[in-house]
C-alpha cells in the first residue's frame, strides 16, 4: 500500500473510531434524517385541506352529493360532517376554519333547477385559509352542477398530463427531505470532522508528518461521509416502508443520494474550515439547510413561484438535488434543468466546496 | 549539490567570528560521564546548523540573525522568557516556519528544501499536546503510524508505550488522562518512527512536579540511547537538569549559547536574609563593600543579595553576622531573570 493510502486509511479509521465512542451523536443524526421526513409530513397535512364543518339540514340525496364534490375538491376542504351547533363550537375552538350549511330544501331546489341561498362562514384568523376556503367554493359548485346537468353550465376538460402520473403532496414532500437529511447529516458530520482539526490543533501536527495534511482529513471525511450515507439510507428505507413511496428507480435514487452526501460532505468540509469551531456548526447547518430547503422545489417546482425566487433557488445546491431525487423517485422532471444538467450543477457546487475547503484548509496550514 | 557542499564552510566562518555561542569546552570536561557524549559530538557534523536566521510571525521579527549549532546525541536547551523567539526557533527547525532571511541546515538538508524524507527523521512535541481527544492512546499512535508509514507498527507502539510507561494507558481515551499523562502520549507519538532529531517545546508545561521528573527521565533516556533532542523552557533549573548546553534567546536575539553549569555560575547565587526593615538599609550599605556581592535588592522579608559566581555565601552571612542581627537567611541559585541581568547588564534583557 502507497503512504498516501495508508494515511487515507489512517484518517477514516481514525474518525470512525471517534464516531464509534460518539454513539449519541449517531443516533442523533440517524435521528435527525428521520424526523425530516416526520416534520415534511406535518407540514404537509396542515397545508394540504381546509378543515371544514359541512351541516346538512337538508339530508336528501343531492345535498350529500354536493358534500361529496366538497370533500374531493383536490387539496382544498377537509370536511367533517357535524350538527349546527357543533360546528360552531367548533369554529369557536379553531378545530375547523369555516362551516357550510346546507339548508333544507336544498335536494328540492336543486333537483327544480331552482335557486337557494347558502350560507358559508369563513374563520378568517388565517387569511391565507380563509382565501382558500372562499375561492373553493365556485370549482365545487361548477362540479356540482356539471354531474347533475344543470342548464347554463358547460364545461369540457380535456386534460393532458405533463408527468407521468400525479404525485400526492406528503410523497413528494418526504423524498425533497431525503436531499435535506443529505444535507444536513452529510454536512454536519464533515463540518466537525474539519473543524475539530482546528479546536485540537492537531493540523499543524498533521502538517508536521510525511503525509500532505489533507490525506488523512480527506480520510476523515470520507467516514463521516460513509456514516452519513447510513443514516440517509434508514431514512430512505422508512420512505419506501412507512410512506410507500416505491422508487421508480431505485437504483437511479441509491445514486443520487449517495452524489448528495458526497456533495454536502464537501460543502460541508468547506464550512468547518471557515468557521473553525464544532459548537455553532450544527445551528449553522440546519439554518442554512431550511432556507435552502424550502427555497429549493421542495414544496413544490420553485418555477411555480415566479422568476425571482427561481433565480434565488439557482443558487442553492438542494434545488439541483430536489431535482435529481424526484427524477428518481417520482418521475418527475420538477427544474428545467434535465438530470444530467443537475449533475453537472451539484457536481459543479461540489468541486467548488472542496476547492474552498481545500484552500481554506492549505491557508491554516500555511498560516 | 553544490551548495551543500559549501554549506559547513560557511557555517564553521561564522561560528569563528562568533565564538560565543560555541559551548565552552573547558566546562564540558569537567563534566564527566553526563557530558562525554557532547564532547566526543563536538567533531560530529552539527544536527542542525543555523546561520543568521531571521524569521516574522505576523508583523513581529520573532527571530533576529540567529546563529546556532546543536551537535548530535546532546540536548540543547534553547531557554528564554514567554516571547522570546523559543517556539518559533523550534518552529523553523521542525518545518513549521520558514525564515525569511539567513540559511538553516537540519540534518544535513537545507531546509526550504525539506520534504517527506526530511520529516519521516524529526519528531516534535509540541506546546499544545495537539492529540486527539475521543481516540485511545493507543489509536492516536496507531493514526500517527499510518502518517508515517510504519511497517509493523503494532510492535513498535508496544514498545514505545513500555518505553514512555504508558503500556498499562493505551486503551484510555486520551480525554480522561491527566495533562502529564497527556504530555507523554505526545512524546510517545514524536518518538514513534524512531526520529534522529526530537524537538520539544515546554516538556512540562502545566504538568505536576512527579510527572515533570517523569518526562525529564525520558528525555535523558533518548539522549543516552543517541537522540538528540532541543528542548524550548522558561525554567533555568529544567535546563540544568537536561541539557548539555543552554542557547538563551532574548527578543528574538541570541544572547549566549553555552553549558548551564557556566550559565548558572555567570549568575551566580542568592542569598536572602529575614531582618527587620529599619536594619536593611545599614546591612545594604554593609554589604554593598563586600567582595563578590553584584547588588542588593529588598525583598518581602529583608534582603536579597545577588552573588557573582566566584563570591562564597557563608563569608557573606559571617560578615552580617558580626555587625547587624539577621533572623535567619537562606542561599538559592538564580532565577532566570537573574541570568538575564548578568548577561545584558545594560538592562535590555
Amino acid at each position: 500500500m502507497t503512504p498516501t493510502l495508508t494515511a487515507l486509511g489512517g484518517g477514516f479509521r481514525a474518525e470512525i473510531q471517534q464516531l464509534r465512542r460518539s454513539r449519541l451523536l449517531i443516533v442523533l443524526t440517524i435521528a435527525e434524517a428521520v424526523t425530516f421526513l416526520v416534520l415534511v409530513s406535518i407540514f404537509g397535512l396542515t397545508g394540504s385541506h381546509v378543515p371544514t364543518a359541512v351541516v346538512d339540514r337538508d339530508g336528501g340525496r343531492l345535498a350529500r352529493q354536493w358534500a361529496q364534490v366538497m370533500a374531493t375538491s383536490y387539496h382544498t376542504y377537509g370536511v367533517r360532517y357535524m350538527n349546527g351547533r357543533a360546528a360552531e363550537q367548533a369554529l369557536g375552538r379553531g378545530d375547523v376554519a369555516a362551516i357550510l350549511w346546507i339548508p333544507p330544501g336544498f335536494s328540492r331546489h336543486m333537483a327544480s333547477h331552482r335557486m337557494i341561498r347558502i350560507h358559508f362562514r369563513v374563520d378568517n384568523v388565517n387569511a391565507d385559509l380563509t382565501t382558500e376556503a372562499e375561492l373553493g367554493i365556485p370549482p365545487v359548485a361548477r362540479a356540482f352542477g356539471v354531474a347533475n346537468h344543470f342548464p347554463g353550465i358547460r364545461v369540457v376538460t380535456a386534460e393532458k398530463d405533463l408527468a407521468r402520473h400525479e404525485v400526492g403532496f406528503i410523497p413528494y414532500l418526504v423524498v425533497s427531505a431525503l436531499a435535506l437529511a443529505a444535507f444536513v447529516v452529510a454536512g454536519t458530520l464533515a463540518a466537525s470532522a474539519v473543524a475539530r482539526e482546528f479546536e485540537s490543533r492537531t493540523l499543524a501536527y498533521l502538517r508536521l508528518s510525511p503525509t500532505h495534511p489533507l490525506v488523512p482529513i480527506a480520510g476523515r471525511l470520507l467516514a463521516t461521509a460513509a456514516v452519513s450515507a447510513g443514516a440517509v439510507t434508514v431514512a430512505a428505507l422508512l420512505v419506501v416502508a412507512g410512506y410507500g413511496v416505491v422508487p421508480d428507480h431505485p437504483i437511479e435514487m441509491a445514486a443520487a443520494l449517495l452524489l448528495c452526501v458526497v456533495i454536502f460532505s464537501c460543502i460541508g468540509a468547506a464550512i468547518g474550515t471557515v468557521v473553525r469551531r464544532t459548537q455553532p456548526l450544527s445551528a449553522l447547518i440546519f439554518g442554512l439547510a431550511l432556507a435552502l430547503y424550502l427555497d429549493s422545489g421542495s414544496l413544490e417546482p420553485a418555477r411555480f413561484y415566479g422568476n425571482r425566487l427561481w433565480v434565488v433557488a439557482h443558487t442553492s445546491p438542494v434545488y439541483y438535488a430536489v431535482g435529481i431525487i424526484q427524477q428518481a423517485v417520482h418521475e418527475i422532471q420538477v427544474t428545467p434543468e434535465t438530470a444530467p444538467v443537475n449533475f453537472a450543477a451539484l457536481i459543479g457546487w461540489a468541486l467548488l466546496a472542496a476547492g474552498a475547503a481545500w484552500l481554506g484548509l492549505r491557508r491554516a496550514v500555511v498560516a | 549539490m553544490t551548495e551543500e557542499a559549501e554549506v559547513p564552510r560557511n557555517v564553521t566562518m561564522a561560528n569563528g567570528l562568533a565564538p560565543a555561542l560555541v559551548p565552552d569546552a573547558g566546562a564540558a570536561e569537567l563534566r564527566g560521564d553526563r557530558h562525554q557524549p557532547g564532547a566526543t559530538a563536538a567533531l560530529a557534523s552539527p544536527v542542525v546548523r543555523l546561520a543568521d536566521v531571521s524569521c516574522r510571525r505576523g508583523r513581529r521579527q520573532a527571530l533576529h540573525r540567529v546563529s546556532l549549532e546543536v551537535q548530535p546525541a546532546q540536548v540543547t536547551g534553547v531557554l528564554g522568557p514567554n516571547g522570546a523567539g523559543k517556539s518559533t526557533l523550534l518552529g523553523v527547525v521542525a518545518g513549521l516556519y520558514r525564515p525569511f532571511e539567513g540559511a538553516a541546515w537540519v540534518l544535513g538538508e537545507h531546509l526550504p528544501a525539506r520534504g517527506p524524507g526530511l520529516r519521516r527523521r524529526i519528531g516534535v512535541v509540541l506546546q499544545e499536546t495537539a492529540l486527539y481527544e475521543e481516540l485511545t492512546v493507543a489509536e492516536n499512535l496507531r493514526l500517527t503510524a499510518a502518517l508515517y508509514s510504519l511497517a509493523r507498527a503494532a510492535p513498535r507502539i508496544t514498545e514505545v508505550l513500555e518505553l514512555i510507561d504508558l503500556a498499562d494507558r493505551a486503551n484510555d481515551v486520551v480525554a480522561r488522562l491527566s495533562g502529564g499523562l497527556r504530555r507523554r502520549v505526545t512524546l510517545a507519538r514524536s518518538l514513534l518512527h524512531q526520529p534522529e532529531l526530537l524537538i520539544i517545546d515546554e516538556p512540562t508545561l502545566g504538568i505536576d512536579a512527579e510527572a515533570r521528573h517523569a518526562v525529564w527521565q525520558h528525555i535523558r533516556l533518548l539522549r543516552t540511547r543517541g537522540t538528540t533532542v532541543i528542548v524550548a523552557s522558561n525554567y533555568l533549573d529544567e535546563v540544568q537538569a537536561l541539557c548539555d548546553t543552554a542557547a538563551v534567546l532574548h527578543e528574538g536575539r541570541l544572547v549566549t549559547h553555552e553549558t548551564p553549569e557556566h550559565l548558572v555560575a555567570q549568575a551566580g547565587q542568592c542569598l536572602d536574609l529575614d531582618c527587620a526593615a529599619d536594619a536593611t538599609a545599614g546591612i545594604t550599605d554593609l554589604v554593598l563593600t563586600l567582595p563578590g556581592v553584584s547588588r542588593v535588592e529588598a525583598s518581602s522579608s529583608g534582603l536579597t543579595v545577588f552573588l557573582r559566581g566566584n563570591a562564597d555565601p557563608d563569608d557573606i552571612v559571617r560578615e552580617v553576622l558580626q555587625r547587624a542581627h539577621i533572623g535567619g537567611f537562606r542561599v538559592r541559585a538564580a532565577d532566570l531573570a537573574e541570568v538575564f541581568r548578568v548577561l545584558d547588564p545594560a538592562g535590555k534583557g
